[in-house]
């Protein structure tokens, strides 16, 4: 066990080495070095006692809390990084989820690499809140060297980010577009929800046979450049999120892909047949009825609200979201509701 | 709400195919919200050669108070005929037509020019079993080649140019102490001849 955590210690020196010999090339991120140098430190100090958390854990009580002065410390060293990540305006995806510093989620060492693998990966959902509540201590003691290989990958991504960031502020000042991050807007709508997915994606890594989400986790932990077939060419969409609560989690390569019809993007109408709207690209891919009539999600949720039928084919439309099932089944189920369901409907709508 | 931002291009497009479709819809007002729709008489019809207009006035608020927002596009256009039309599926007297996109079948795909485009279609193919004036889809199914003389007569009476003295005619002859509905008749069956009607009119 102790030795374990050594190892760990001691295979770090070696990823630091090769970060340093990749960044020696560009010399004019040479002045950052000394400051990265010390937030890498922090980076792999935590990581380390992450380590030692996993490492500790198969013998221990499950769930226990790592030792109070080394918990406080790193918490307080987490707190100052994040602190400063926050001030510098750092990209949101590689924001590490404070969280996984209380109790009930210190087993999970694998939360750190949840936080950098999400990060990386993640095409932005906010609607898994509910589910970062279930990671309790269900871990299963088998997490082995396979995490650690990982966790140090993610550390050398986590590091490639922040260089890239860093090189980029030194390029351009105080524009924290990043070459290879997404935009600053996106950026900026990432930051809240990834903070929530780290615990999300921990509960789902456990959930899985334990090597299957830790192979695919290299291959996602590098951040975006701006050719990289799966990097996410738009915006989150809230209303699809809704729509889909456990389709579109973009977790992991194992999990299910967000659907990208470029085709019907490209040769569909440019702008809404109902509203004529410009639509976006959210709207452009989106194809609520198998005659590929295309509308706004605007006009569709509005459609959904009169008859739920394609305005071309008059066909009902497939799936409902969530939210509007239930009313709709309201209305099958006491036929003399169905006039009071559309006041309902407005009100929901006028707010 | 109307969307006007829609009605504003639905005109755009209209008036750029003005030449192959025939269909013109132009503003009544500034408010966008009363137009008047002109089609042209489908040929190989009693139609035919006539120029039919069509008021149109756009739905603000749905079929409900609180369906404020449910304005046109998602409701459909209320039409109905300004000019005189003997045909099954239009009053004859209020120029109401009776066509299902532009009651229970409207969908929100539909345009003021596609419908606009089954109205004329309708002028092409009568359904008398779904009349909405019924003495003429009486005539219809009883005498059709009556109906075909009195539904071109009406064509060459209210919907041509030429035709658009009509009123005149019979206020004219309605002063000269004739009553209203004989003068019409005669009017009629005289072609239109202001002249011929009366001749008929002082010797019937």
């Amino acid at each position: 066990m102790v030795s374990d955590s050594i190892s760990a210690n001691a295979s770090i020196p070696s990823a630091t080495k090769d970060f340093g010999k990749k960044k020696r090339a560009n010399r004019s991120a040479k002045l950052k070095q000394c400051k990265l140098d010390a937030r890498r430190e922090q980076w792999l100090s935590q990581g380390v006692a992450k380590n030692k958390g996993i490492k500790e854990e198969p013998a221990g009580p499950r769930g226990s809390p790592p030792l109070p002065g080394k918990g406080s410390e790193r918490k307080h060293l987490l707190e100052k990084l994040e602190m400063r990540r926050r001030d510098e305006d750092e990209n949101g995806s590689i924001h590490h989820d404070f969280d996984s510093d209380s109790p009930s989620n210190s087993p999970t060492g694998s939360s750190v690499l949840g936080g950098s693998v999400s990060g990386t990966n993640f095409t932005g959902s906010s609607s898994s809140s509910s589910s970062s509540s279930s990671s309790g201590g269900c871990c299963s003691g088998s997490i082995t060297e396979d995490d650690e290989d990982n966790c140090l990958d993610d550390w050398e991504a986590v590091a490639d980010a922040l260089a890239a960031d860093d090189e980029n502020k030194q390029g351009n000042c105080h524009d924290d577009n990043s070459p290879c991050l997404e935009s600053g807007l996106e950026t900026h709508r990432d930051r809240e929800p990834v903070v929530r997915l780290d615990s999300h994606c921990e509960a789902l890594k456990r959930s899985l046979p334990n090597s299957a989400p830790m192979r695919v986790a290299p291959a996602n932990s590098r951040a975006w450049r701006p050719d990289d077939e799966c990097r996410p060419q738009s915006l989150p969409n809230l209303a699809k999120q809704r729509s889909l609560p456990n389709a579109d989690r973009h977790c992991g390569q194992g999990g299910f892909q967000w659907d990208y019809p470029s085709a019907g993007a490209v040769n569909g109408p440019s702008s809404c047949p109902v509203c004529t709207e410009d639509l976006d690209f959210t709207d452009a891919s989106f194809l609520p009825c198998s005659c590929r009539f295309q509308v706004c999600l605007f006009c569709y949720k509005k459609m959904l609200e009169l008859d739920g039928r394609c305005p071309n084919c008059r066909k009902l439309y497939e799936h409902v979201p969530a939210e509007v099932e239930v009313e709709v089944e309201a209305s099958v189920h006491g036929g003399s509701l169905t006039l009071k369901l559309p006041r309902s409907y407005s009100m929901i709508a006028r707010s | 709400m109307i969307d006007f931002a829609r009605v504003q291009k639905e005109l755009q497009e209209c008036s750029r195919d003005i030449e192959s479709s025939g269909i013109k819809v132009s503003p009544k007002s500034d408010s966008l919200a009363r137009l008047t729709g002109t089609i042209p008489g489908p040929i190989g019809t009693p139609y035919e050669g006539g120029t039919f207009q069509i008021d149109i006035t756009l739905p603000v608020m749905g079929k409900f108070e609180w369906e404020l927002k449910d304005g046109y596009p998602f409701e459909p256009p209320k039409m109905q005929f300004a000019t005189k039309v003997w045909h099954p599926n239009i009053s004859s007297q209020s120029g109401a037509i009776c066509l299902d996109i532009l009651k229970d079948q409207w969908s929100p795909a539909l345009t003021l020019k596609t419908a606009l485009l089954s109205v004329q279609a309708l002028l092409s193919a009568p359904e008398p079993d779904d009349p909405q004036d019924a003495v003429v889809a009486q005539q219809y199914l009883r005498d059709y080649q009556t109906f075909v003389g009195t539904a071109r007569y009406w064509t060459e009476t209210f919907a041509k140019p030429s035709s658009l003295g009509v009123e005149e005619k019979v206020s004219k002859l309605v002063e000269m102490g004739f009553p209203e509905v004989l003068v019409r008749s005669t009017l009629e069956s005289a072609g239109g001849d202001e002249n011929l009607a009366l001749e008929k009119l002082c010797s019937g």
